[in-house]
């Protein structure tokens, strides 16, 4: 049995060291790339939301490489994440390939089957290693979180392009190899210092958030590295959500699951129920970030993404209420790298001057009523 | 004090409801009655441009109340049915109402959800109408006399009464006649029953000669029947239907075609499109279209495929028919 599963972000190295500390078969999906979204594309339904495609694209091409056991997670709803598995089954069945697909249903009622899931994934393997090995990947997922999160805070001071990311990925492989609870520290001790390491210049930052889907804002090929881009522009970047905020129970959700009460509380005045992904948390992080004296915000959306349009239609009014610039970038197969670098480019500008005006205390253009 | 219900979305199946709910408890309704070309303009112009047909088509209709009325009646409806959920849009509604007519204009936003029991529903019923009047027996007399009205609606859809007279409380004109073509025109209510959207495509179905099915007339038994053979369950309540329809339709070959109809980019109907596809081509009893709608949707080009579609399923019966007539000579 050959395990394979789509790419998102960080998730490569937390999952394939599971599978690497129980000494199970994995075949890891091929990098993402253009012919991930061009098969992707080609099967997916048509106004499927993106993330449905590249996620097909990255099984295909996994099935390709010899992989024959899919994982993918089944959820509830309301968004259509929770239907994805039992789609893109019926969708390779159709396309002809063989294979299994193992949905994971992280859900309270649904613990049984899940049990049945993770036994057949596991295989001989018993659970107390199942359990270890879950607790280290976690342990390694929280770890590169807050490295990625380092990387985002510094890179604008990079003094030659680029130093960060690539100290970044030397700090991916080190966490991967790593292969002990207890050397774990010395490699989060080791990956700090390397980034630290890196070349700086004296530069005074603007700050950025970015807001959105979880997909799309973990993953940097499909988002067009928009975190390197704003980077390398000089922005001090935070993002709303890391790979951990997911995976781990929080809140009222007992097995996985995102619940953030304060970015919640945050958006009661324009959002008060949730919609589903990231909705509420996209319009509750802008006030926060509002509240944290950040210059912009970037609102990442994948074409169709239900719960993010309904943010998307609601964030001009906290925009225009609390005077806070707000980027939306709506993405799909089609979107260009250029358009983004270009409207990032104005973007960051527009914060630059707007900072100079607060400083110099000139009177601010009025926000453009929606 | 004036409320307005807006005529799009989730009016098409409760809007019999909300009316007679709020008349009974004494507040002046306005409606904005049916879509226009102007209220979809309007619409367009005011919505995200990412937002479905219909949610654009409801902004137009909220725009076209704004100013007539005191407050706007948009409740939010989480889940219809235990474990169901309703489109994420649903969801946001009340704020997406909000953020178009600004602080003006009070929305009032009971908000209906069955993972909770009854008593928080009727919670939220009963503070609804409190807003009305002071007197619990009233409150609960409305909306008593208002499930009523709602359950002779529902019940006259099943039937197959049109959906303008069941609204009005009529029941001449039937979409269902006994004529010799029958077609099953699936889709949520506020895709199949709005005439403008739909170009009037119920009407043209009539003027053909076809009888039409939608997925109320189907009866409910055969719909849960068939989704109890789905590997994983929909979560969504509305998609079950449409699913659990055309599925039916195929299976017991209610109908002699199926007119799947979604509005572009509706987020459920585009997964379940793919199961109703798949499982209709593997059922190979009865032909399917699905037709996707916007607001560019051009009237020639709709009209043609329909049909196209109808052409090609009254030839298929007459030669299945032809066919018969020389066994029975032999």
């Amino acid at each position: 049995m050959k395990i394979s599963w789509p790419h998102m972000g960080s998730l490569e190295v937390v999952l394939a060291s599971v599978f690497e500390e129980l000494g199970l078969e994995y075949v890891p999906a091929p990098p993402n790339s253009e012919r991930t979204l061009e098969l992707g594309a080609r099967y997916g339904p048509e106004f499927a939301c993106f993330p449905l495609k590249t996620t097909l694209g990255n099984f295909i091409e996994a099935i390709e490489a010899g992989a024959d056991t899919l994982i993918m997670v089944a959820g509830r709803g309301p968004c259509r994440f929770g239907y994805y598995a039992e789609t893109q089954r019926r969708i390779l069945e159709d396309a002809g390939y063989e294979f299994e697909m193992v949905p994971l249903t992280f859900h309270l009622g649904k613990m049984p089957l899940l049990m049945r899931q993770l036994r057949r994934l596991k295989q001989s393997a018993s659970w107390t290693s199942l359990a270890r090995a879950v607790k280290i990947a976690l342990s390694k997922a929280y770890l590169i979180d807050r490295l990625e999160q380092q990387a985002l805070h510094q890179r604008y001071l990079d003094r030659d392009k680029g130093a960060t990311t690539s100290a970044l990925k030397e700090c991916y492989e080190m966490v991967f190899q790593c292969d002990g609870y207890d050397r774990l520290r010395r490699v989060e001790r080791e990956g700090f210092e390397l980034l630290h390491s890196v070349p700086k210049t004296e530069r005074q930052p603007i700050k950025i958030g970015i807001i959105g889907e979880f997909y799309l804002v973990l993953e940097p090929f499909f988002n067009l590295q928009v975190e390197e881009q704003l980077g390398y522009l000089g922005a001090y970047v935070e993002r709303n959500i890391y790979l951990t905020d997911w995976l781990r129970p929080s809140g009222n959700k007992p097995i996985a699951g995102h619940h953030d009460s304060e970015s919640e509380e945050a958006a009661r005045p324009y959002l008060t129920h949730a919609v589903g992904g990231e909705g509420l948390h996209s319009v509750g992080n802008t006030v926060l970030f509002h509240r944290h004296g950040f210059d912009g915000v970037v609102h990442l959306m994948p074409f169709t993404c239900m719960p993010e349009t309904i943010a998307k239609s609601i964030l001009p009014m906290v925009s225009q209420d609390l005077g806070i610039p707000v980027l939306s970038l709506v993405i799909d197969e089609m979107t260009g790298k250029a358009g983004v670098a270009t409207r990032l480019e104005a973007f960051v500008d527009l914060a630059h001057f707007r900072r100079r005006a607060h400083r110099q205390e000139l009177p601010l253009a009025p926000q453009p009523a929606f | 004090m004036k409320v307005g219900i807006p005529g799009g979305l989730l009016y098409f199946r409760y809007g019999r409801l909300w009316n007679s709910f709020l008349n009974a408890l004494g507040a002046e309704v306005v409606e904005s009655g049916e879509t226009t070309r102007s209220i979809l303009t309007s619409g367009v112009s005011k919505a995200e441009n990412e937002s479905c047909l219909p949610v654009k088509v409801f902004y137009g209709h909220v725009l076209a109340l704004k100013d007539k009325v005191d407050a706007l009646f948009v409740p939010r409806l989480v889940s219809v049915k235990k474990n169901t959920h309703t489109c994420p849009k649903m969801l946001g509604l009340p704020d997406m109402a909000k953020s178009a007519v600004g602080e003006k204009v009070d929305i009032i936003a009971p908000t209906i959800d069955f993972h909770f029991g009854l008593w928080t529903n009727y919670r939220a019923v009963y503070s609804t109408g409190r807003r009305f009047t002071r007197n619990p027996a009233k409150i609960i007399s409305s909306g008593i006399e208002a499930w009523k009205e709602h359950g002779s609606y529902l019940e006259k859809l099943t039937m197959g009464v049109d959906h303008k007279q069941a609204l009005e409380g009529g029941s001449e004109q039937r979409l269902c006649e006994g004529r010799e073509l029958r077609v099953g025109v699936i889709g949520h209510h506020y895709n199949v029953y709005d005439t403008f959207t739909t170009m009037s495509l119920l009407e043209r179905l009539g003027a053909m000669g076809v009888d039409v099915m939608t997925a109320d007339m189907v009866p409910e038994t055969l719909r849960e029947l068939e989704l109890k053979k789905l590997p994983q369950e929909i979560y969504w309540s509305y998609e079950q239907e449409i699913a659990g329809a055309i599925l039916a339709c195929g299976r017991y070959k209610l109908v002699d075609g199926i007119i799947f109809m979604i509005s572009f980019p509706c987020g459920p109907d585009s997964i379940i499109r793919v199961l109703c596809e798949q499982e209709i081509r593997s059922m190979d009893t009865v032909p399917m279209m699905t037709l996707v709608m916007d607001e560019h949707t051009g009237e020639g080009g709709f009209l043609t495929r329909i049909e196209a579609f109808v052409d090609m399923l009254r030839r298929k019966k007459d030669r299945a028919e032809a066919d018969n007539r020389v066994v029975v000579a032999v």
